[in-house]
């Protein structure tokens, strides 16, 4: 049961993916986007990471989906806008992708990956909460400055010069 | 990790925490200020900078530490590159007070991102978890797109950012699915128990593992603008303000390479220790002889092309591309001669590469031109700026007497050293040289040969950009009379933190 509703959350993340990297409809490619994103949420929670999974759908499905939404329904004739997606030299590009698609598919699968015992299921907020103010808390204060001169970036690029 | 453990860490941080403090002070500061005013924003900055320069000397490496459970190094390693970029950010802030794409315009923000991009570097050159390169590495990287970017209402500028964010984008990307096959392997993220993984495991097959290390060089490579990872630097150097090219090509490339060597010397090595005298790869990926492979590929991509450049950013783009694939020669040689020939290179090409990109500034400032053959005559109209921009192309070819050559020198001397193994790229390195010779002294031909004629008034440039440029002439210069460099200056620059 566990294996067919992974593969059923497999087939809608791969599915609709390609639905947005093969749409023509900026409209459809976004909300297909939705499908991409619940499904790696999905995959978080098969690996038992729960706050992940959690943090998946809040930051993406209801952060950046909205905004790339509130982007598009703010944009004037952007329905009407054609997306250049025409490809060229399709041959040489397929033979490249199918030449890198062996090489990282052969040594990968012929690798003996050790497995981990298998666990019972252990929330992981407290864990992570821990770590992060401990182990982990210079990165997170570092983190911390990148978001800083993030903010100030956004802010320089949005602002009118006057 | 318990409180008073990270109190006691802290401790070691001190310029990183006076950079905090000066970036907070900088954003806090703007907000007196007016568009007219903003340029004081920069002067802090500058001030600051100086003190994290002093509190950087005043750091005593002689005993090195891993510090937030081996997150950072303490080391005598990252403390040299840490000047380099300190004093590189205060030479590039100097001139930007007289840079005139700068001039006019709310300033503020282009300190304040500058002093977060230091930072990341900062965090870079020390890194030893991949956790805490990928986030130094994204630190750097997404400063350098909104400083690529920063003139706004230039659509040149737009261009080289967002070229910048897409090639930087999916290099990290791969970067990153490198790292999970590493982390795939040996279950952790800390560099030294990967190598005590990797080399405890000889069973890896040779292909997955040069598979993980070429996806994880992805990331380094465009940082260092290595060929075939360089393709957004041309675009990126010509569309950026003039000031953050000279920036980009010296500062983050000396912090790619920091910790690149430490990653290739500690993680792929038997020993784990990079501290050795001589080094051995791990016994089933042979990254020396690829990296080879690289760093004859991009010093002569980046001469050759170079070759046909017409405008001066763009040819001292593809420069330094070459340059970055002399360094990797140092990389290849496993030696402790090649660590201290990188470092000692890192330093002077610093130095002469911010010179040539300043004089290219201030002659676009004051001439209004950036193609090399409108230079024409310029070495007599106004001497100092003639005389300045040739001792930078000296250096750059790798000309005696100057610094140039003798990082060249040791370059070299270190890939002879080991044995005849890399005695091909030694000859290519050689070659090379010879081809840049062309291009950079074509600029001088321009300047000296092409018309011979004393003019009555001589072009006089501010005492202020003379000052700047001796500042860095000088070393140039005379700094190798004082004795060997490498057993002298850069003597702690080899220690390197091992547990």
């Amino acid at each position: 049961m566990a294996d067919l509703i992974f593969w059923l959350f497999w087939g809608l993340t791969v599915a609709s993916a390609s639905i947005v990297a093969f749409s023509k409809n900026l409209i459809y490619a976004v909300f297909s986007l939705l499908g991409t994103f619940i499904g790696v949420a999905a995959m978080y929670i098969f690996l038992n990471a729960d706050f992940v999974a959690v943090t998946q759908i809040v930051i993406y499905v209801g952060g950046i989906l909205v905004l790339l939404i509130f982007g598009i329904m703010l944009t004037n004739r952007i329905t009407q806008t054609v997306i250049s997606e025409s490809s060229f030299q399709k041959m040489f590009g397929l033979t490249v992708v199918f030449a890198v698609l062996i090489m990282v598919l052969i040594p990968v699968l012929g690798h003996t990956w050790t497995n981990g015992e298998p666990m019972a299921f252990q929330e992981t907020i407290h864990q992570i909460g821990t770590l992060l103010f401990t182990d982990y808390i210079l990165l997170f204060e570092v983190a911390s400055i990148l978001l800083l001169g993030a903010l100030i970036g956004a802010a320089t690029l949005a602002r009118k010069e006057r | 990790m318990n409180l008073s453990q990270i109190v006691q860490d802290l401790g070691f941080l001190t310029p990183e925490i006076l950079l905090t403090g000066l970036i907070l002070l900088a954003i806090i500061y703007d907000l007196f200020l007016t568009k007219e005013t903003s340029i004081r924003t920069g002067y802090l900055a500058i001030a600051g900078m100086a003190i994290v320069l002093f509190s950087l000397f005043a750091q005593n490496v002689e005993a090195s530490q891993g510090l937030f459970n081996q997150m950072v190094a303490y080391d005598g390693y990252a403390r040299y590159f840490k000047i380099i970029i300190t004093l590189a950010t205060i030479l590039v802030m100097w001139m930007s007070f007289q840079n005139d794409e700068l001039k006019n315009r709310t300033i503020g923000e282009y300190y304040q991102l500058m002093l977060v991009l230091v930072f990341g570097m900062f965090f870079l050159v020390s890194a030893t978890n991949m956790l805490s390169i990928y986030l130094s590495l994204e630190i750097v990287s997404i400063m350098s797109y909104l400083l690529a970017g920063y003139l706004k209402e230039n659509l040149r500028s737009n261009e080289s950012a967002i070229k910048y964010v897409v090639f930087g984008g999916v290099s990290s990307g791969i970067m990153l699915y490198g790292i999970s096959l590493i982390y795939g392997l040996t279950g952790s993220l800390n560099i030294y128990e990967i190598q005590a993984s990797l080399a405890a495991n000889a069973a890896i097959s040779p292909a997955l593992l040069m598979l993980a290390f070429v996806l994880v060089f992805v990331g380094f490579g465009y940082k260092i603008a290595a060929v075939p990872f360089h393709f957004w630097t041309p675009d990126v150097y010509e569309g950026a303000p003039a000031t953050i090219t000279a920036f980009l090509s010296v500062a983050p490339k000396a912090a790619g390479f920091a910790v690149l060597l430490r990653f290739l010397n500690t993680t792929l090595t038997l020993s784990g220790d990079p501290n050795n005298i001589a080094l051995e790869s791990l016994s089933n990926l042979d990254w020396p002889t690829l990296l080879a492979g690289v760093s004859a590929i991009t010093m002569t991509v980046g001469n050759v092309v170079a070759l046909q450049q017409t405008n001066i950013k763009r040819m001292l783009a593809y420069s330094s591309i070459a340059h970055a694939g002399y360094m990797l020669m140092g990389v290849v040689v496993m030696h402790h001669n090649g660590v201290s020939a990188i470092l000692y290179y890192a330093g002077i090409y610093t130095l002469m590469n911010l010179g040539a990109f300043f004089v290219a500034i201030y002659i676009k400032n004051a001439f209004n031109t950036e193609t090399i053959s409108d230079y024409t005559g310029l070495g007599y109209k106004a001497p100092m700026i003639g005389i300045a921009m040739a001792v930078f192309m000296f250096s750059l070819t790798g000309l005696p007497p100057t610094g140039g050559f003798v990082a060249k020198f040791y370059l070299f001397r270190g890939l002879v050293g080991v044995g005849d193994t890399f005695i091909w790229l030694a000859i290519v390195g050689l070659i090379n040289g010879v081809v840049s010779l062309y291009y950079y002294l074509r600029v001088l031909y321009f300047m000296y040969f092409k018309e011979m004629n004393f003019p009555d008034v001589y072009h006089r440039a501010p005492l202020q950009f003379n000052i700047l440029i001796v500042i860095i002439i000088i070393p140039l210069l005379f700094g190798w009379m004082i004795g060997d460099p490498l057993s002298t200056w850069t003597a702690s620059a080899t220690s390197f933190f091992v547990p």
